[in-house]
C-alpha cells in the first residue's frame, strides 16, 4: 500500500467512465469483444496491446474527449486491418525507423475507416491535429532531428489523407519540407496507391524510414562533430521518450503500477512467504474494546442516517441483479393451471367461482455469497469511516436481500517486518526470503452472523490502530479459499483498496512489484477457476491493472445513491 | 417451372414449381422485398423438394417474410401459427365443438390447424417455434417425416398428406433455450424433434450495403444522395450496436426492423438524433445508454442530445 504523500491526482470514475466508453467504442468498431483498458493501458484480455504509433500514446496534454475518443477509433481500426504477424515480421530494428514505420503503418489504417463513419473521421483527424499541436509546442520539433521527423510526419499524413498540411506549422517545416521532398516523392506517392495492401504499403513505409533514419544519423555525426547540442538537450531527452517502446509506462500517472518482479519470477516456485508461523486470523470485534465499539457504532449510524440512502430500493436491485426465479412451493386460487383437488367441493358448491386451480410458484431466492474484503493499510486510515459506512450500507441492503454476505479485512500484526523479519535477519538475511511480515486476517462479519448482530463488530473498521500494512495476494487468496467452503452457488469477492500492495519490509528485502505480481497471479488464478468472481473497488485509484471488473470513486464525495448502483451492477456483473 | 433467377433475382441456376392461379391464402408480393441467397434456397428446397425448413435467426431479420414473400412469388397459399405457451393439442388437432345442425345442438369433431392444413396445397408456418411447449410440439412429430401420415385419435381417422402441403418453422433460438437473456419465454426444444427438421436456415444480419438498400427500398422518400449517406450511417449505427451486443456492452441491439423504424421515424420528425432516441435509444437500459450516444458520434459526427425527459 502506498503510504507516500506524493500519491498522484486521484482518478476519478469520470475519468474511469471516459475509458469505458473509448473501450466499448473499440470494441464495437472492431468486434473484438476482450478489449479493455487495465490500468490506463489498452488490454487484449490479460495481454497489451502493441500499439506503438507515437501519436496515440496515453499523454497528459490530450486528455480531452475527441482526442481520446480519437486514439480509441485510431486502435479499433488498427485491430481490423492490421495483421499483427505481418506487421511484426516488417518491423525494422533501429528505434529511429521503427518509431516512423509504427506511424505510417498507423496512419494506413485511419485512411481505410469507412465514409459512412463521419464521425470517426472527425475524431480521427482532430486526434492527429492536437498530436502535431502538442509535439511543435513541446518544443520537440526544435532540434534537427525533431523538425525532420515532425516534417516527415506532416507530410505523410498529408499525403495519406489527401489534405493539406496542418497551417499553423506549414511555414516552420517548409524549407525541410523541400529538402526531403525529393528523396522521398516516389515512396510518398506509394504510399496513397497502397493503403489497402498492408504488405505492398510497407515496402514504401520501410523506405521513407529507412531513408529517414539515414539521413538523421548525418546530422548526428555532423553534430557531434560541432557539439553545440547543448540547446537541444531537451528535445533530446524528450526525443528519447518518443523511441522507447518496450518500456510499461510506469511514468503514465494515477494507475496502480505494474511492473515486472525479478524476485518473483527468478525465486524458485515464485512467491512464497518466509514464515507463516505469526499469521493470525482473528474476528475483529474482539481486537477492539467492546464500549469503544459501541462509541464507534453511534458515530457511523450518525453519518448513515444523514446520507439518506434508500436502503429498501438498493435490496431491490440487489434482488433483480444477484437472485434467479426458484420454485417455490404453490400459489393458490388461480383461475388456470393445475386442478387444486380441496377445492372441487367449491364448485359444486359455486358453480360460478373459477378459481379453482393452482400454479407453480417461482420466487426470486438469491443462492449468492457476496464478500468485501477491506485492505486496512496505512494509508486506508483516511478513508476508514467513509468505507465503512459505505460497508455497512452495502451489507444492510444484501441482507435485506436475502443474500449471505461476509465483511473480511486485511493487515499486518506489526510495522516493517515485525517478528517475521527479526527471524530473518536473526538467520543473517538469506536472499530472496519471499513476504517478511506477520499477516493478520479479520473477521468483521462471517456469513452465519446476520447483519443485526455483527452492527457492532462493523464499527471495528473505524479502529486506526488496526491498520498498518498490507499483503493483498494472500488477503485475496484466503477470502477465496473462506469463501469455498461455503454452500452458495454464485460467489463474489469485492475487494475496496486504495493502492497496490505494500509492505516495507518484503519490499526492501524482494523488490518492488514482488507483491503486485502475486496479486495479479492470485486473481488471474482464481478468475480462470471461475468459482469467484474478483471485483475492484478503487479509492482513487484504477485497479484494472488487477481486477478484469472494477470501478473506481473517490471518496467520500461520491458517497451517494448513484455510488450504490453503480457498485451494484459491478456486483451484478454488467460492468465490464 | 420458373427460374430462379428470374423470380428472386438471385444467381443460380435453379428451377421451381410455381402455381398458376393466386388463391386468397397466397401472401401480397412486395416488390421491395430483397432475398437472401442462401435462406432463398433453402426455403425452395423446402418448397420444391419438399423438406422441412426451419429458419432461425436474431429478431427483426425478416425470418417469416423471407417464407412469406418466397411462397407469395410461387403463388403457394401459406398460412402462419403463431405459437406461444398457452397453444394446446386441442389447438393443433382439432376438438369436439357444439354445432347447430337442423336447429339442433349437436357435438361435433372440428379439425384443428394442422388436419385442416395437411389436406390442402397449403404452406404451414410455424412461427416462434421455440415459444411452443416442447410436449405439445409432440403433435407435429409425424408430419415432420415426408410421408408421415397423421393419425387423428379422436376420431379413428389416418390423413394422409396433401402431395403440396410444406411445413416450415421460424424461431430466434435453435432449440436450446434463452441462452443470451434476450428471448424470454423460449423453450428448450425437444433435440429428437430438431433432428426431423430436414434444413435449418440461420437468417442474420445482412452486409451493410444491402442493408441500407432495403432500407431505402422500404422508405422511398430518402432515395436521393443525401437521403443514401443518411441511411448508410444509420445501418452503421445498427452494426456497432450489434458488435456492442456481441462484446456484452450492451443488452440489446438494433434489428433490421428497427432500423426502418428510424428511417420512417425521420421521415415524421426531420431529425435523426429526434427520431434514434424515439425508436431505440429509450428502449436501452439508462445505463446504456451513454455507449449508445457514443456510436452514435461514431457515425454521425454528432454529440447525441442527453435524453431531455
Amino acid at each position: 500500500m502506498s503510504t507516500d504523500a506524493t500519491a498522484p491526482a486521484a482518478y476519478t470514475r469520470e475519468q474511469q467512465e471516459t475509458e469505458e466508453l473509448c473501450a466499448g467504442a473499440i470494441r464495437a468498431l472492431s468486434g473484438s469483444a476482450s478489449i479493455r483498458y487495465r490500468g490506463r493501458r489498452l488490454h487484449d484480455g490479460h495481454r497489451p496491446l502493441p500499439i506503438h504509433a507515437s501519436h496515440l500514446q496515453p499523454d497528459a496534454a490530450l486528455q480531452d474527449l475527441p482526442s481520446l475518443r480519437g486514439a480509441a477509433d485510431s486502435v479499433a481500426l488498427r485491430l481490423l486491418h492490421t495483421d499483427a504477424a505481418l506487421h511484426k515480421s516488417l518491423c525494422p530494428p533501429e528505434p529511429v525507423a521503427r518509431l516512423v514505420f509504427e506511424l505510417l503503418e498507423q496512419l494506413r489504417v485511419e485512411t481505410l475507416a469507412p465514409e459512412h463513419h463521419a464521425g470517426v473521421i472527425a475524431n480521427l483527424r482532430h486526434r492527429f491535429t492536437a498530436w502535431s499541436h502538442a509535439f511543435y509546442d513541446s518544443g520537440l520539433a526544435e532540434g534537427a532531428s525533431g523538425l525532420l521527423l515532425y516534417t516527415v510526419f506532416q507530410m505523410c499524413w498529408s499525403r495519406l489523407t489527401a489534405r493539406p498540411v496542418l497551417e499553423k506549422t506549414e511555414d516552420f517545416i517548409e524549407a525541410t519540407r523541400w529538402s526531403v521532398s525529393s528523396q522521398l516523392s516516389g515512396d510518398l506517392a506509394g504510399l496513397r496507391r497502397h493503403r489497402a495492401d498492408q504488405a505492398a504499403f510497407a515496402r514504401h513505409a520501410l523506405a521513407i524510414a529507412h531513408a529517414v533514419d539515414a539521413m538523421l544519423k548525418e546530422a548526428q555525426t555532423a553534430q557531434d562533430g560541432q557539439q553545440d547540442a547543448a540547446g537541444d538537450a531537451k528535445a533530446q531527452a524528450a526525443f528519447k521518450l518518443l523511441l522507447d517502446f518496450d518500456s510499461d509506462n510506469d511514468n503514465i500517472p494515477e494507475a496502480a503500477p505494474l511492473g515486472d518482479s525479478r524476485a518473483f519470477s527468478d525465486g524458485a516456485g515464485g512467491y512464497k512467504a518466509y514464515s507463516t508461523s505469526y499469521d493470525r486470523e482473528e474476528p475483529a470485534g474482539e481486537l477492539v474494546r467492546r464500549a469503544l465499539l459501541l462509541d464507534y457504532r453511534e458515530r457511523m449510524d450518525g453519518r448513515i442516517a444523514s446520507l439518506g440512502i434508500n436502503t429498501a430500493r438498493l435490496a431491490r436491485r440487489f434482488t433483480q441483479l444477484l437472485a434467479v426465479p426458484q420454485r417455490d412451493g404453490w400459489s393458490f386460487g388461480e383461475e388456470e393451471g393445475y386442478i387444486d383437488g380441496r377445492r372441487l367441493a367449491q364448485l359444486i358448491s359455486s358453480p360460478s367461482e373459477r378459481r379453482l386451480f393452482r400454479k407453480e410458484q417461482f420466487l426470486p431466492q438469491a443462492d449468492c455469497l457476496v464478500t468485501f474484503l477491506v485492505d486496512c493499510s496505512g494509508s486506508m486510515k483516511t478513508h476508514a469511516e467513509s468505507v465503512a459506512v459505505l460497508l455497512d450500507i452495502l451489507l444492510r441492503a444484501l441482507d435485506q436481500a436475502g443474500i449471505t454476505t461476509e465483511l473480511l479485512g486485511f493487515t499486518t500484526g506489526a510495522w516493517n517486518g515485525g517478528r517475521v523479519k527479526r527471524d530473518w535477519m536473526r538467520a543473517r538475511s538469506p536472499a530472496n526470503p519471499g513476504r517478511l511480515n506477520e499477516l493478520v486476517h479479520m473477521v468483521f462479519k462471517d456469513g452465519q452472523t446476520s447483519w443485526r448482530r455483527a452492527r457492532p463488530d462493523i464499527a471495528a473498521l473505524l479502529k486506526a490502530d488496526l491498520y498498518r500494512e498490507g499483503v493483498d495476494g494472500e488477503a485475496v487468496d484466503w477470502a477465496c479459499t473462506r469463501m469455498l467452503a461455503r454452500p452458495e452457488q454464485r460467489r463474489i469477492l469485492l475487494v475496496v483498496s486504495d493502492g497496490c500492495p505494500m509492505d516495507t519490509a518484503t519490499n526492501l528485502a524482494n523488490d518492488e512489484f514482488y507483491l503486485a505480481q502475486h496479486l495479479k497471479q492470485v486473481v488471474a488464478r482464481r478468475e480462470a477457476q471461475g468459482a469467484v468472481e474478483i471485483c475492484g473497488l478503487g479509492l482513487g485509484l484504477d485497479l484494472g491493472a488487477y481486477y478484469s471488473r472494477s470501478l473506481a470513486t473517490t471518496l467520500p464525495a461520491s458517497l451517494n445513491n448513484e455510488l450504490f448502483s453503480e457498485i451494484a451492477q459491478l456486483l451484478g456483473g454488467r460492468k465490464k | 417451372m420458373q427460374s430462379v433467377r428470374n423470380l428472386f433475382h438471385i444467381d443460380s441456376d435453379l428451377l421451381v414449381p410455381v402455381f398458376t392461379e393466386r388463391d386468397t391464402h397466397v401472401p401480397d408480393i412486395d416488390p421491395a422485398y430483397r432475398f437472401n441467397k442462401d435462406v432463398t434456397l433453402a426455403i425452395l428446397a423446402g418448397f420444391s423438394h419438399n423438406r422441412r425448413v426451419m429458419v432461425q435467426g436474431l429478431h427483426g431479420t425478416g425470418k417469416s417474410t423471407h417464407i412469406e414473400q418466397v411462397a407469395a412469388r410461387l403463388n403457394w397459399p401459406c398460412v402462419r401459427v403463431n405459437l406461444d405457451g398457452h397453444i394446446s393439442r386441442l389447438d393443433l388437432v382439432g376438438k369436439d365443438a357444439i354445432v347447430l345442425r337442423e336447429q339442433q345442438q349437436v357435438t361435433q369433431f372440428q379439425e384443428g390447424i394442422v388436419p385442416w392444413s395437411l389436406q390442402r396445397p397449403v404452406a404451414l408456418i410455424f412461427d416462434e417455434y421455440d415459444a411452443g411447449r416442447p410436449d405439445v410440439m409432440f403433435v407435429i412429430q409425424r408430419i415432420l417425416e415426408r410421408d408421415g401420415k397423421f393419425t387423428l385419435l379422436d376420431q379413428n381417422r389416418v390423413i394422409t398428406p396433401h402431395p403440396h402441403f410444406r411445413l416450415f418453422a421460424t424461431s430466434n433460438t435453435v432449440g436450446l433455450g434463452n441462452l443470451n437473456g434476450m428471448y424470454h419465454g423460449t423453450q428448450v426444444l425437444n433435440h429428437a424433434q430438431i433432428d426431423r427438421w430436414n434444413i435449418v436456415a440461420t437468417l442474420n444480419y445482412l452486409p451493410q450495403a444491402e442493408e441500407t438498400e432495403i432500407v431505402l427500398a422500404r422508405v422511398p422518400a430518402m432515395n436521393d444522395e443525401a437521403g443514401r449517406q443518411l441511411a448508410s450511417s444509420m445501418v452503421a449505427v445498427a452494426s456497432l450496436t450489434r458488435h456492442g451486443y456481441a462484446a456484452g456492452d450492451l443488452a440489446c441491439l438494433m434489428s433490421p426492423r428497427t432500423v426502418i423504424t428510424w428511417a420512417e421515424n425521420c421521415q415524421i420528425f426531420h431529425d435523426p438524433a429526434v427520431a434514434f432516441r424515439l425508436s431505440f435509444l429509450n428502449k436501452c437500459d439508462e445505463a446504456e445508454r451513454p455507449m449508445v450516444a457514443e456510436y452514435y458520434q461514431r457515425c454521425f459526427n454528432e454529440e447525441l442530445p442527453a435524453s431531455q425527459a
